[in-house]
């Protein structure tokens, strides 16, 4: 291992080889629920050495109720690793309906994080126009988030530029260009090269999902290249019926590959770019899951592949389908040409695996984070609490679930681990909905390297 | 200042004076009614109520599409009583907010205001 203080890893061999996780961080929220309490982070237990391994050890809730909690970051990652007075100490905590964000202190005592600063809402709105707040990535020691909305949640929203003391600098961006809609995004600094991509207005997707409104272009299509340095978009991709609700954006972990890849989530296919020898970026579609029909219905069912992810050795690119009830498994060490190497059912609309380890899924594979070495993929089941009322109703008295996958980094390969299962159905204030999970050491959708 | 009366027929019948000038939902958690709520300006529809008898003004509410607003719903964060008027409040107001859209797709005229073509 390299000598050397800052957060993180030098590199990501270097974070592939480092300790296991023990803890993991998942928010859950009540927000849509009909359960009056707050949304709120909850410490995993994935030690398995430990008495109370697979159980939410720790609850730390928010002060108010309707955030909805769904996507976090850090606010340093292996981009500081060599700044000595940086440390992966906050997690910042977004509320994407009262446009809250909430920096929580996890390195006093990792078991028991503590909330550390509350931004308001409305002095983001006051002080950048800004709405809908999704990812969280940091710059160095600085930090942006991706907003979906202005005030008044109408798109494309912005960048919302935070220092290191999490005080607000104002919009990160010198201009959206002409970008109709925000979402997720991805940088590859040694290329000066930002991805972004495209959901909807809060307004749009805040209420449920009318999928009529996908033919009025209230969704998006495309994927943004922007000239990092200048906080400027230079390059569209319309992907058309490829690329409906292109939502995750990840880069390989190599910060040498200009090798990304975008979930495009109705259409359910992975788009892949890159840029060819003539310095042009360049796209194509790689995976297309087809649609499903469900015995019942009269419009043919999407996979809805609403998140991506890269394991660390960018051998392998993980999917779900969240209606199908699939999570996937492809090497893409031709990223041209991937092969599918593992399929894994956990729930979904298709009934091909209503139970696991005993516990009746309510809802399909949604968000996931894969542990470092690459063996330990957690998933969970809850997408955004008016979605999943649209097309699971049966999670408000049954909760979400984590599961965790073992997976071959070597031979590829998934299969559900037996002895690991989280049953938020059964938390102490009822029925909760976990989403996206993080480990204190660093993992597969963090780090970035300089 | 004109008073109105909110009824809240799933609280046994519970009654609140209102005023028309303040939205619903901030009213009615002054006195102490536990609702549900998210973005506090009209979009995002965790505050929505079902909406039994009288009438609202929800002008601001850019959240329901126009079945919603067929099947009664209200936007509490925004609304504001015009007349008295009997609720059903939180979750179990929900029955018909939410719906698959694979197996119930809307009519033209049932999209949210901005894109609903008229009835035909």
């Amino acid at each position: 291992m390299s000598e050397c203080c800052g957060p993180g890893y030098a590199s990501p061999a270097e974070a592939i080889r480092a300790p296991r996780e023990k803890l993991l961080y998942t928010i859950a929220i009540y927000t849509g629920t009909g359960i009056q309490r707050p949304d709120y982070l909850a410490t995993v237990d994935v030690d398995p050495d430990s008495p109370t391994y697979s159980q939410v050890i720790h609850r730390l809730e928010m002060p108010g109720i309707g955030d909805e909690l769904h996507h976090m970051g850090w606010n340093a990652c292996s981009s500081c690793f060599d700044d000595g007075s940086m440390s992966r100490k906050y997690l910042i905590l977004p509320g994407v309906r009262s446009n809250k964000l909430h920096i929580v202190d996890t390195a006093t005592d990792p078991r028991a994080p503590r909330l550390h600063k509350v931004i308001d809402g409305a002095e983001i709105k006051a002080k950048a126009d800004l709405s809908g707040p999704h990812t969280v990535h940091c710059l160095g020691s600085e930090i942006i988030i991706s907003f979906l909305g202005n005030a008044k949640g109408e798109a494309p929203g912005g960048y919302l530029h935070l220092n290191k003391d999490f005080e607000i600098q104002g919009r990160w961006e010198s201009s959206m260009g002409e970008i109709k809609f925000g979402y997720d995004f991805w940088y590859q600094p040694r290329h000066n090269v930002m991805v972004s991509s495209e959901w909807a207005a809060p307004n749009t997707f805040m209420p449920g999902f009318d999928l009529e409104e996908v033919g009025h272009l209230k969704y998006g299509r495309e994927l943004h290249f922007w000239d990092f340095e200048k906080r400027e978009p230079v390059e569209s991709f319309y992907l058309g019926e490829d690329g409906l609700l292109p939502l995750e954006v990840k880069f390989h972990h190599n910060p040498d590959s200009t090798h990304g890849f975008c979930g495009a989530a109705l259409s359910t296919n992975v788009i892949h770019w890159w840029k060819d020898d003539a310095g042009k970026w360049q796209w194509e579609k790689i995976i297309d899951v087809d649609n499903e029909m469900h015995p019942d219905w009269p419009i043919p069912l999407p996979g809805v592949m609403s998140a991506i992810l890269i394991s660390m050795d960018d051998k392998y690119l993980y999917l779900n389908n969240w209606l199908h009830g699939d999570m996937r498994q492809y090497d893409i060490s031709d990223p041209h040409n991937p092969v599918l190497t593992g399929q894994v059912f956990m729930g979904g609309l298709l009934g091909k695996a209503p139970k696991v380890n005993g516990v009746e899924v309510a809802g399909g594979p949604q968000m996931f984070q894969l542990s470092l070495d690459g063996k330990r993929l957690y998933v969970t089941t809850s997408l955004f609490s008016t979605w999943d009322n649209q097309f699971y109703p049966e999670i408000r008295t049954k909760g979400g679930v984590m599961v965790m996958i073992d997976c071959d980094p070597v031979n590829g390969g998934m299969k559900i681990n037996e002895d690991f299962i989280v049953d938020f159905g059964k938390e102490p204030n009822g029925p909760s909905r976990c989403h996206e999970a993080r480990y204190p050491g660093g993992d597969c959708t963090s780090d970035i390297w300089l | 200042m004109t008073t109105h009366t909110v009824t809240i027929a799933n609280r046994d019948g519970a009654t609140y004076a209102v005023n028309g000038r303040r939205p619903l939902l901030e009213q009615l958690r002054d006195q102490g009614v536990d609702l549900p709520y998210g973005c506090e300006y009209g979009g995002c529809i965790t505050c929505a109520a079902k909406l039994i008898d009288g009438e609202v003004d929800q002008r601001r509410q850019v959240a329901l599409n126009n079945r919603q607003i067929e099947n009664g719903y209200v936007i509490l964060c925004v609304a504001r009583a015009t007349t008295d008027i009997t609720l059903e409040i939180g979750v179990e107001s929900h029955d018909r907010l939410y719906r698959n859209p694979f197996l119930d797709p809307l009519k033209p005229h049932e999209l949210k205001a901005d894109i609903a073509s008229p009835k035909v």
